[in-house]
Order: structure tokens, then sequence, then C-alpha cells
């Protein structure tokens, strides 16, 4: 005999006491299944892996998701070799430990996640470069797959599409040329890392900055960069590279590939690599457009105030008068690495030092070709 | 009885202010079209008296009518011959008559304002988000640029070339003269002839921006040996720092970049996209009628734009230790 309540949920009913009804029944499984749960007996264990089927659904799922949502995405151009020499330095520092390279095992660690990260060489071929891009920036829930820490920049996120299309073909000694500049492994010397803790972090610097801080200007050792993407840091001012390394470690400056370099420094480090960099000799670039140069010479000097452009001059040189140190000296940088800077300024995504604001300012009514000018102008100059 | 006491009350104490509304006191003081110190504006405000009048005697004469034949001769049949004359007369042909007779007035009235002959000093201004580029012809050819301020000699005639390079503006000194737009690609005319000497302000007449109510600026009609004077100043260069604190001050300025946007003539600064500052510190207010200008106010304006003006293209240097916002600050309030 059933208790009475029960009987009468059973009797055929209609109208609103039916919706009641399956009101009821809902509620009691939700507060059923909120019972398990708090009983402490669903499988979290990473030991016991995923059923068949649920590894299958969550494949699926995660696949279909990102085949939809990378639909609105396109592809630069990605064969740049300046590209994928930039997302090589940071593939080598941030993914190798789960995905593993070519020459370097996974870690044994992480084979005993749920679910396992891949080992990526393989597996870059099953995936259209879009879909890549939307997995490096907005990672993958339940799955221990980060997203890129600065959302803002979409230039960081290409670059290491650009290298992850690269590595099905790299041989372990091309990918340790591309992401360390030697045929090393690791071009952290563990020699130099016990002379004192600065070298080893200049040597992981110097991966991507070169070991003169003029940017690497080879990826392979027969293949010349001749469009760096890093920047020059030989010879800049000192108190822009400490402010800019602490906008980087306070996440206002944006970029997913120095923020967590940045941020493993502590202050006194900080000091010493300004310091180092800034002491060095900046390298002399080759004129390459001649009446780009003269129009960005024209540009940077009178500036457009037409448009509300203000000159560069007063702020990034030459000029004869003392500037504040917090603007960087711009002469000799890498054309590549200002036309990037003055378009995230542009566009407001780049951050920066306390100062930055007032490029964000300076940039707003900036055409491209301006920016290109601007660039090749100061790359052609030499510091003093 | 209580409340009969309350009512009393606030009578008495509301009276002054009920007896002087028709006054129009709020009409009066530096920004006003009603009190006409020029004869652009005595025009302006004439028409306006006269168009406010034809109004009253239209309303007053439609009003008397109705209450002529509604309610005087309400029990009384009308005739159709007068009905017809009371609503063709007193609806059609007097109004008909009196606004014919306004407009042939304002009609007259424009030709005289866009007579742009016999001017004796010539003022380009160009409305630009949010503040005014004022452009002074000098009778040896050259041109002296200032901002936010324009000084005029009493008893000229003087045309202005009204421009813009964003958006539409329009050009308004109330208490001198109607207003004109200021269209991008295009120069407009008008000519003001000041006829007291005193101080006014005038503003952005044309919707332009969020810091639109922040576009203003001040007028002030000198004398014409003063004028003169003030002129000759205005075209010479910056006056060197005076101290050590002021020299501190310049070397800020420059450091920091100040010249990439303005000019302080006599120095390095040669930038074209701000405001001239070669005499700030001699103008009446700051940041276009933003701000009074002293050494307190430049300090606060150069540290904190960005809250004092929305919008406004000139960033906040608030980042800068405060020592060498003051000595920039000092520096451009000696700028006379």
């Amino acid at each position: 005999m059933l208790p009475r309540f029960v009987e009468r949920f059973l009797t055929p009913a209609s109208g609103p006491l039916r919706a009641l009804r399956w009101l009821l029944l809902g509620l009691a499984l939700a507060i059923g299944g909120l019972l398990v749960a708090w009983s402490g007996v669903i499988p979290i264990a990473a030991s016991s892996g995923h059923w068949p089927i649920t590894d299958w659904f969550l494949h699926f799922a995660m696949r279909s998701a990102v085949r939809t949502q990378s639909l609105g995405i396109s592809a630069p151009d990605l064969d740049d070799p300046a590209l994928v020499l930039k997302g090589a330095g940071h593939y080598a520092s941030a993914c190798t430990a789960c995905h593993g390279a070519p020459g370097e095992a996974q870690s044994l660690v992480v084979q005993y996640m749920t679910p396992p990260p891949p080992l990526l060489a393989p597996r870059i071929k099953e995936w259209q470069p879009e879909e890549l891009f939307w997995i490096v920036k907005h990672g993958v829930k339940f799955t221990a797959m980060p997203a890129w820490p600065a959302q803002e920049r979409d230039d960081e996120i290409w670059a290491m599409v650009a290298f992850l299309r690269t590595l099905p073909e790299l041989d372990p000694a091309s990918y340790a040329w591309l992401a360390n500049g030697t045929d090393a492994k690791s071009a952290i010397n563990p020699l130099q890392a016990m002379a004192g803790p600065q070298e080893a972090v200049l040597a992981d610097c110097a991966r991507c900055h070169g070991s003169d801080g003029n940017g690497r200007n080879t990826g392979l050792p027969d293949q010349a960069i001749t469009e760096p993407l890093v920047p020059k840091l030989a010879g800049q001012s000192e108190a822009y590279l400490l402010a800019s390394l602490q906008a980087y470690a306070r996440g206002e400056r944006h970029s997913g590939i120095m923020q967590p370099v940045a941020v493993a420094l502590d202050e006194a480090t900080m000091q010493a690599l300004a310091r180092h960099y800034a002491s060095l000799p900046p390298s002399a670039e080759a004129a390459r457009d001649e009446q780009a140069i003269a129009r960005g010479r024209t540009l940077a000097a009178q500036g457009r105030p037409e448009q509300g452009t203000p000159s560069c001059l007063e702020c990034h040189g030459p000029t004869a008068t003392v500037r504040n140190p917090f603007y960087p000296d711009l002469a000799g940088q890498y054309a590549t690495y200002l036309t990037a800077q003055l378009k995230l300024f542009s566009t407001d995504q780049r951050g920066g030092t306390q100062y930055a604001h007032l490029m964000q300012h300076s940039t707003q009514r900036m055409n491209d070709i301006q920016m290109e000018d601007l660039a090749r102008y100061y790359e052609s100059l030499q510091r003093n | 009885m209580t409340r009969l006491l309350q009512l009393r009350a606030m009578w008495r104490s509301s009276r002054p202010a009920i007896l002087l509304f028709p006054l129009l006191s709020g009409c009066n003081g530096p920004q006003s079209a009603l009190q006409p110190a020029g004869i652009e504006a005595e025009r302006v405000a004439a028409l306006f008296w006269w168009m406010t009048g034809g109004g009253i005697l239209i309303w007053l004469v439609v009003m008397g009518l109705f209450i002529y034949a509604t309610h005087i001769r309400r029990h009384k049949e009308h005739s159709v011959r007068r009905t017809r004359w009371l609503i063709l007369g007193g609806g059609i042909i007097f109004p008909t008559v009196v606004l014919a007779a306004l407009l042939v007035y304002g009609l007259i009235l424009m030709a005289q304002l866009r007579d742009f002959s016999g001017t004796t000093l010539k003022i380009a201004v160009s409305g630009e988000q949010w503040w005014w580029r004022v452009r002074y012809a000098r009778e040896d050819g050259s041109m002296v640029e200032l901002a936010n301020e324009i000084r005029l000699p009493v008893g000229e005639r003087v045309a202005f070339e009204l421009s813009s390079p964003d958006v539409i503006h329009a050009f308004w000194i109330p208490s001198l003269g109607g207003k004109v737009d200021m269209i991008p690609g295009r120069t407009t005319q008008m000519i003001l002839e000041p006829t007291k000497p005193g101080t006014y302000l005038g503003a952005c007449a044309e919707y332009c921006g969020s810091a639109h109510a922040l576009m203003k600026f001040d007028v002030v009609v000198m004398e014409k040996a003063a004028f003169a004077e003030w002129l000759e100043r205005q075209a010479a260069p910056a006056k060197p720092p005076q101290d050590a604190t002021a020299q501190q001050g310049l070397q800020a300025f420059l450091a920091n970049g100040c010249g990439a946007c303005h000019s302080v003539r006599g120095t390095e600064a040669r930038g074209q996209v701000g405001p001239d500052l070669t005499h700030a510190g001699s103008r009446l207010s700051l940041g276009a009628g933003t701000l009074p200008t002293n050494a307190e106010t430049f300090s606060r304006w150069i540290g904190h734009t960005d809250q004092l003006k929305p919008d406004v293209r000139m960033p906040a240097f608030g980042m800068l230790p405060a020592d060498q916002l003051a000595a920039m600050a000092r520096y451009l309030s000696e700028l006379e």
C-alpha cells in the first residue's frame, strides 16, 4: 500500500494541478541531485580517468564549440618567420611542460591529469589556424588549458599560432634554435645559474631579446629575420625599462608573453635588468625605404595639427633638450615593433606605464601609413 | 487660523522674488542678448522686443474678439456677416498684416547684419573640440595667435572669419551680436561693433560633443589705446622665467613633451595642436572658461584635465611629481 500522498501524486489530473506536479517533481530531482553531491560519492578522481563515453562526449562538445565559436575569426598571414620566432620563445617557457616539444618529453606529472594534455606536434594538423587561435586565446574549461593572460593581444596569439603550425615539421635541433637561439637544449646554463640568479634570468631574456639586447635577428641558423617583432632593449632609457617591467608585472602593460615573465621577477632583479640593458650599445639598422623615412621625418617633427596629431620629437627625440626618462628613446628601434605598438596604442589595447595614456591620445587619429612612416623613420635613426 | 498665518508668512518671504520676476533678472549679466553692448546686439534686441510686442498685440486682439463673441454678446445671435468679419478680420487678416510687417523688418535687419564693408580689424576664430583658436591679423600682415579669449577695441567694426577643423560649432557673444555657425570646410563671416567697454562671455551655441558646455571664452571690450597696447603685448614672445622655480617649470614643460601640442613663442615649444600658451597667464580663464587662471588652477588643470572637462583632448599629467607640476603651473601662470 502506497502512502497516501504518493497515491495522489500518481492519480491522473489535468490543468494547473498537473503543472504543479511536474514542478514538484523537478524540485525533488534537484534536491536529490544536491544530496548526492553532498554525500560525496561523485567520482572526481583523476586517477580513475573518464568512462569512454564521458571522454567521447566531452571531446565532442569541445571540438564542436571550438569549430562553431571560431567561425567569426579570420587568420592573418602566418608565414612570417618573425612571428614563428616570437611564438617559439613563449612556447618554450609556457607550454612545453604540458605539451612537450621536439626533443622534449611531456612532464611525467601531467600525464596523470584527466584529461591528459596532448603531445601537440602530431595533433596540430587536426585544427584550422582560426581554431588554434580560439583555443590559445580562450583556453578550455575543465582541462587545465589556461586562457591567454592578455586578452587584448590578439597579435601575440597569432604569433603563437604561427609557431604551432610549424611545430609538426620541427626536428629537435631546429626547435632548440628557434626557442633558445642556440642548438643547446636550454639556454639557461646551470653553471651560469650558479654564478648568480641574474645570469640565469638574463639567459632567459636573451632567448628572445638576444644576448646583446638588440633582439634576435635569426630564427634558424640560416634564416635571417628582416622584420623583428621583439624590441631592441639595448641602450634604452633605464627608467623606462624599469617602469615597463613593473607595468607588465602589475598587468598594466598587456602581454601574455611578458606578464608571466615580469611577475616572477623581484624588484632588485628588475632594477638590475633595466640597468644592464640600458648600458648595452644599440645596433644600427640599415635604412630601407627612403621615401617612407622622409615622410616619417616630417610627420615626427611637425605632427599633423589639422588631425590633432602632435609631433613625436618633443617626447621621443631626437632633441637637444633633456627629456623625461620615462619616455622611451625610439632611435634605432625595429620598425615592425614600433608599428605594432602604435596600433595597440591607437585601439587602447597596449597599456603600459603611467604615461601610456599620453600615447593613446596621440595615436588616435593616425592612419596605418603614418604609423609605418614614423616607425621607418625612427628605425633609421642612430641613438647617440 | 494657523494655516492662514503660514500662508501669510510664505507670501511675505517670497514677495520680493515674485515682484522681481517680471524684471527677468536672469537676463542680466555678461552673457545677455537683452543687455546689448554692440550695434548688432542692439539690432537683434530691438527685433526681439518688436516681435514680442507684435505677438502680444495679436494675442490681445484675438483673445479680445473671443471674449466678445462668447461672453459679452453671449445671449444675442450674431449675424452671418458680422461673424464672417470677426473670423476673417481678427483671425486671418490682422495677424497676417502684423506678421508680414515683422517679417519685412526682420529681412531689412538681416541685410544690415550681413554688410561686411568698412571693417578695420580682422580676427580669424576656429572652433575646435572644445576650445577656440583665435588669430589676429596685424597691420604688417603678421598673425598673432592666442586662445579662448577675444579682446576688441570699442567703436570699431571687427570682421570675424569663422571656421572649424572638426564638427559644426557656433560662435556667439550674446552681448555683442547674433550667432553664426562654424562649419568644417567653409569659412563663415560675421561683423561685430562693440559700443560699451566691459567683460562679456561667449559660448559655443551648437552642440558639438561631450564638453560642449565647457566651450566658452571671455570677451573684453577695451578703449582703443589700451587695445593696441594689449595686442602689442600678445604679439611679443613669452617673457623668460623670472626665478629658479619658474625656470624649473619651463624645463619640466619641455622635458615632458608639452611642446608637441602647445606653443610658447620664444621657447622650443612650437606645437600647433592645442592652444598657444605664450601669454596664458594673462587670460581670464583656463580650459576655455573652465577655471580662473592662477598657479593653483593651472596645477589642477594639468594634473586632472580628464576630471575637469569630459573627453578633453589634453591628457592628464597627474603622474608627474608634485614639485614638477607646481613649478610648471607657476611658470605658466606668470606668462602674462
